[in-house]
Formats: C-alpha cells, sequence, structure tokens
C-alpha cells in the first residue's frame, strides 16, 4: 500500500504536514492606541510589530517605553497605517472611531479592545490580542501567568484591611468595577471611596478625603514635573499633612491607566506600603 | 451714503469675486488632495504608485470634499443669519444647531455606539441638530420675532451645552470623555466617502431652503414693516433662513464636529466687497468658507509631526488676525 504513493505525492504531503506545523509566516500588526500598543508589545513576537503609537514609547505614558522606541511610531492615522500595510490593526474601543471605520472600510482586520476594567478583563484582551496575531500559545501562557501572579497576591493578602483612598492628579479618585479597585482588593485594602458607592472612577473632594480618615494614602502621578491645574491637587497643603501622618503609597500613571499583566504589581507596592 | 456705498457696487462685484473665491478653492482643494501626513510629519505627494489610488480617492478626497463643504455651509448660513438677523454677531452656532449635533453626537459616544458603526455617530448629531431646530420652532413659533428666536437659541445651546457636559460626567472611560472633548473641536481626520454621502443630502436641501430666502433678506434690510409692505412675508424668509441652517450646519458639525468661527468671519470679511445686500454675500461667503477651512485643513497636514490639531482650532487662529485687523480698520468709521 506505501508502496503505491508516487514520490511527487509524498513531498506533496510532506509538505502539507510541514504547513499544518508552521502555518505560515506570522501576521503583521500595527497598533494605534496606547494600551493595544502595550499588549501588542507583551503578546506579539518582535518581527511581528510593523508600528505603534506614539505614546508607547513615552516613558511617562507607558511602561514598555523603550521596547516601543525600537519600532516606527504613528499618530494613529489612516494614512500613515497604509504605508505599512499591516495584516491586523490593533486598537481601542473609544478611541479613533472614525480611523478604525475608514480602516475597516478598506479592507483591514482591526480588532478594536475594550478597555481593561479587571484583572479577567486583561485575560480577555491579552487572549484577544494572541487570537488576531497568530500567537495563542503566548497569550494562554500570559495569561496563566497572570493568574499566578494574582494567586501570590491573594496568598499575601494584608490580615487588616487599611481604609485607603486614591488621588488621581484633577481631584480623581477610583471606585468600584474599576482596575485599581480590584487590584485594591486584591491587597487586601478597603477602597473608601468604593464603599461609598463610587462607581468607576470620580471626582473627590479634599473635604471627603479628609472625612474618610484614610490610613494609607495612594498617590498616581502624572507627569509631575510639568505644572498642570491636576497636579496642583497633589500639592494640597491638607494632602502633604494627611501624608506626614499616615501611609503613602505611590503608584505610577501607566500601571492603572492600562490593563497590563505589570498592573498587578501595583498590588504588590499598596502590599509593602501597608506593612511599613 | 450707506445706500450710495451700497449702490457703488453692483450686482457684477458679486460675481466677479465668487470667480476669484471659485479659483481659490480649486486651488486649495488641488492643494489639498497631494499634501499628506505621515509619522514624519507633512508629505508630499502619494507615496508611492501602488498606494497613489487608495490614498487619493479613499483618504484624501473625502477629506476634501468634506473641507468644501463643511466650509461652505457654515459661510453660507453665517451670511445668511447675520442678514436675517441684521446683527454682526449672528453665527450658525446661534441657532443651538451646533451644540445640539453634538450634544447627539456625544450620546451615541456615552453609548458606546460609535464603534459599531462610523456612521452612528454623525447620525447622532443630525438627530440633534433636528431636535434642537423643533426645540427652538416650539419656543419662537407663537412670538416669532427674531429677539425671541436669539433668545431661544441661546437657552438651546446652554442646555445642550450642559447636558454634554452631563453625558462627559457619566463617560464610561476617561479615554471616552477625553476623546468626546477632542471631537467637540472639529476634525476631518480619517473621515471616508461614507461621510459624505451622509452629510451632503442634508446639506443640499438645506442650502437650498437659504438660498431661497435671499430675496426676502434684501427686503428685510429695509425693516419688517417696510418689507410685508413690498408683498414678502418676513416670517416665511426667517424660518427658511433658521430651517435651512439646522439641517446644512447640523449635517456639517455631525460629520466633522464644531468647527467655530468661519459663520461668523467670513461674511465680515466680504461685506465691504459686494455692499450691504445680504443676498448678493452668500455665494461669496459660501467660496470663501469653504477656502477658510480647507485651507485650515491643510495648515494641520503641515504642522510638524505629532498628533494632528483639531479643525476648529486652526480656524480659530486663522480667522482671528483676519477680524482684529477688520475690527481696527472700522474703528474710525464707526467713532
Amino acid at each position: 500500500m506505501p508502496s503505491s504513493i508516487s514520490p511527487p505525492l509524498l513531498v506533496l504531503l510532506a509538505v502539507g504536514a510541514c504547513q499544518g506545523a508552521f502555518a505560515g509566516p506570522l501576521p503583521s500588526v500595527a497598533s494605534i492606541n496606547l494600551c493595544a500598543d502595550q499588549l501588542v508589545l507583551t503578546v506579539a513576537a518582535p518581527e511581528q510589530v510593523l508600528t505603534v503609537s506614539w505614546l508607547a514609547a513615552d516613558p511617562e505614558e507607558s511602561l514598555l517605553a523603550a521596547q516601543a522606541a525600537k519600532y516606527p511610531l504613528n499618530y494613529g492615522s489612516a494614512e500613515e497605517l497604509l504605508r505599512f500595510h499591516p495584516d491586523v490593526v490593533i486598537a481601542g474601543a473609544y478611541t479613533n472611531a472614525f480611523t478604525r471605520a475608514l480602516l475597516v472600510r478598506l479592507g483591514y482586520e482591526v480588532v478594536a479592545l475594550e478597555p481593561e476594567d479587571s484583572v479577567a478583563d486583561i485575560a480577555r484582551n491579552l487572549r484577544r490580542v494572541a487570537q488576531a496575531i497568530g500567537r495563542r500559545e503566548r497569550g494562554e501562557a500570559l495569561v496563566a501567568e497572570l493568574d499566578a501572579h494574582a494567586r501570590r497576591i491573594a496568598a499575601r493578602r494584608l490580615e487588616r484591611a487599611p481604609a485607603t483612598v486614591v488621588v488621581r492628579p484633577g481631584g480623581f479618585t477610583v471606585g468600584e468595577h474599576s482596575l485599581a479597585d480590584e487590584l485594591m482588593k486584591l491587597a487586601g485594602v478597603r477602597n473608601v471611596a468604593a464603599e461609598q458607592g463610587l462607581d468607576r472612577w470620580g471626582s473627590l473632594s479634599m473635604e471627603t478625603l479628609l472625612a474618610s480618615r484614610p490610613e494609607l494614602v495612594v498617590l498616581t502621578g502624572y507627569r509631575a514635573s510639568q505644572p498642570s491645574l491636576a497636579n496642583a491637587v497633589l500639592a494640597h497643603p491638607a494632602l502633604r499633612l494627611l501624608r506626614e501622618s499616615q501611609q503613602t503609597a505611590i503608584v505610577p500613571g501607566p500601571y492603572w491607566d492600562c490593563g497590563l499583566p505589570q498592573s498587578l504589581d501595583s498590588a504588590e507596592r499598596l502590599q509593602q506600603a501597608a506593612r511599613r | 451714503m450707506t445706500q450710495d456705498a451700497a449702490g457703488a457696487h453692483d450686482s457684477s462685484a458679486q460675481w466677479r469675486l465668487s470667480a476669484l473665491l471659485g479659483l481659490l478653492a480649486i486651488a486649495a482643494a488641488g492643494a489639498s488632495l497631494v499634501i499628506g501626513r505621515t509619522s514624519g510629519g507633512p508629505m508630499f505627494g502619494f507615496g508611492g504608485p501602488d498606494l497613489a489610488a487608495i490614498v487619493l480617492t479613499e483618504i484624501r478626497l473625502p477629506r476634501t470634499l468634506l473641507a468644501l463643504l463643511v466650509g461652505g455651509t457654515l459661510g453660507l448660513c453665517g451670511a445668511a443669519l447675520q442678514g436675517l438677523l441684521r446683527n454682526p454677531l449672528a453665527e450658525p452656532g446661534l441657532l443651538g444647531a451646533s451644540s445640539g449635533a453634538a450634544f447627539g453626537a456625544v450620546i451615541v459616544f456615552y453609548f458606546g455606539l460609535a464603534g459599531a458603526d462610523s456612521l452612528m455617530l454623525p447620525a447622532g448629531g443630525v438627530a440633534g441638530s433636528l431636535g434642537a431646530l423643533a426645540v427652538l420652532y416650539a419656543l419662537a413659533r407663537r412670538r416669532g420675532d427674531f429677539l425671541t428666536i436669539v433668545l431661544a437659541g441661546i437657552a438651546i445651546n446652554a442646555f445642550a451645552a450642559a447636558l454634554t457636559s452631563l453625558a462627559l460626567n457619566f463617560a464610561p472611560s476617561p479615554y471616552a470623555a477625553l476623546e468626546i472633548l477632542f471631537w467637540m473641536l472639529g476634525s476631518l481626520a480619517d473621515r471616508s466617502l461614507a461621510h459624505v454621502a451622509l452629510a451632503l443630502p442634508l446639506m443640499v436641501p438645506g442650502w437650498l431652503l437659504v438660498i431661497a430666502a435671499a430675496r426676502g433678506l434684501d427686503a428685510l434690510t429695509l425693516g419688517e414693516e417696510t418689507a410685508a409692505s413690498l408683498g414678502l412675508n418676513p416670517r416665511r424668509t426667517q424660518w427658511l433662513v433658521i430651517g435651512g441652517t439646522a439641517l446644512a450646519v447640523g449635517a456639517a458639525v455631525a460629520v466633522t464636529g464644531v468647527v467655530g468661527f468661519v459663520g461668523l468671519v467670513v461674511p465680515h470679511l466680504l461685506r465691504g466687497h459686494v455692499g450691504h445686500h445680504p443676498s448678493r454675500l452668500l455665494l461669496p461667503s459660501f467660496l470663501a468658507g469653504a477656502v477658510l477651512v480647507a485651507i485650515a485643513d491643510i495648515a494641520i497636514r503641515l504642522m510638524p509631526p505629532g498628533p494632528e490639531l483639531k479643525l476648529g482650532v486652526v480656524t480659530a487662529l486663522l480667522g482671528a488676525p483676519f477680524f482684529f485687523h477688520l475690527i481696527v480698520r472700522a474703528r474710525p468709521e464707526g467713532a
């Protein structure tokens, strides 16, 4: 029976088997949103990435700035992206609406990622990116690592949960159903704003902040060296007094602005600050 | 005196000026088609023969067409409204059509519908604009005088702006809020021919309504009573202009966001050249508005590398110095 197969057919079968194992080159990918950029840089093979957005290379914005700076940067316009001719474009669901529509119209595969409001959302977006760019195994490995990391943090959960407020530039804070809130729960601190019923995110007056008698104050800076009204809030005298008497943790903005595997490091920072 | 000055401008001045502006508009459109923008900044040409067709027809053509159509709409409606209200501060934003359209678009954004289909955003804008017009009509129908309309317009503007801010406060993601804010400053980036196809069928009837009011606008310069004694119905003129503006400007804002200053400044730039007949100002204002927005959009692409500036910022930057110049020049006359 095997002898009846002619040599050319054998060659064909062999080629077919090889293609099954390595399904051609990986699709090339362009990314046009800061959070999408960082997920792409995390999941993709280096040679797959054609371009990422300019914010990804800014260390004030991005945790992977050095890695991003190796690639050509884009400002998220369709005309720029045409020149890269990517197989897949990864974008954010709330940004570049017109650009995404135009790229779809021009026949590109566009993946729009919903924001990551929980650790589960980070896993979902890791899988979505991995699926779209042919790196499913890498995606699953990252998700497994993410889950393990979350379990390690939960195992070291604080015994006594300190009342905690997060102060972001502009007097913003985080409430329930946000990534930061879930990470705070994971670390074992009480998010006072969430307990007061704040949903997702909102502003926090200095008076509410003081009245909540926080034991731990979490500051997330953003371009601290550049003057803005938003940063002036962080220099409020009342907040300074509070920082002198209570524990303070500093979580740089990029850890919470986008949901990344590294975002979980912020929960460890909170635990360290509370144990100090 | 003004009558004499106006008489000195025969109607041929209008056509000479229009021809000149028409040529400028064609030149601006040509430039807009060959100037692009890449990560490295402005780029002339199409960046390779393989890309030329798609860049030209799918990216730069819609952008150029919309610049001309939106600029023309704002110029035309600004001129008609200034004539109708006999008030040099009148502009399309005054009736609440722009803020209504912006609110409609923001609501679409807020519910996250914009991602599903990029036409949802402009469709929301058109609905918002028509809603604002319906409220204006309900408020001003009984009295119907200009003062009531202007006051109602200001009230609608304030209310729509407040609702927009409210929606921003409830935006599901801080990034959505940021995107909304940018959107309200106007932009032509990455619009497609589908947007032209959405806006044009609303703009053209809007223009026609405004143009149909031309003779009535001239009569109104003599005062409402005189116009009525000439057999013209001032109410009809009024609703033609307002309806046309709401339709055309609503469609424009819905596709590009709020582009300020064009409707205000363009009629003032031209009034000295065509005399004081509002009807003679309409065509030149349409063309000059188109030129101004097309040039503003070209200027955006000529900026050094970085994220694109918003259109509303550049039209104000280009328009305001002209306005300063007019004010300085007009001062001795006024004093």
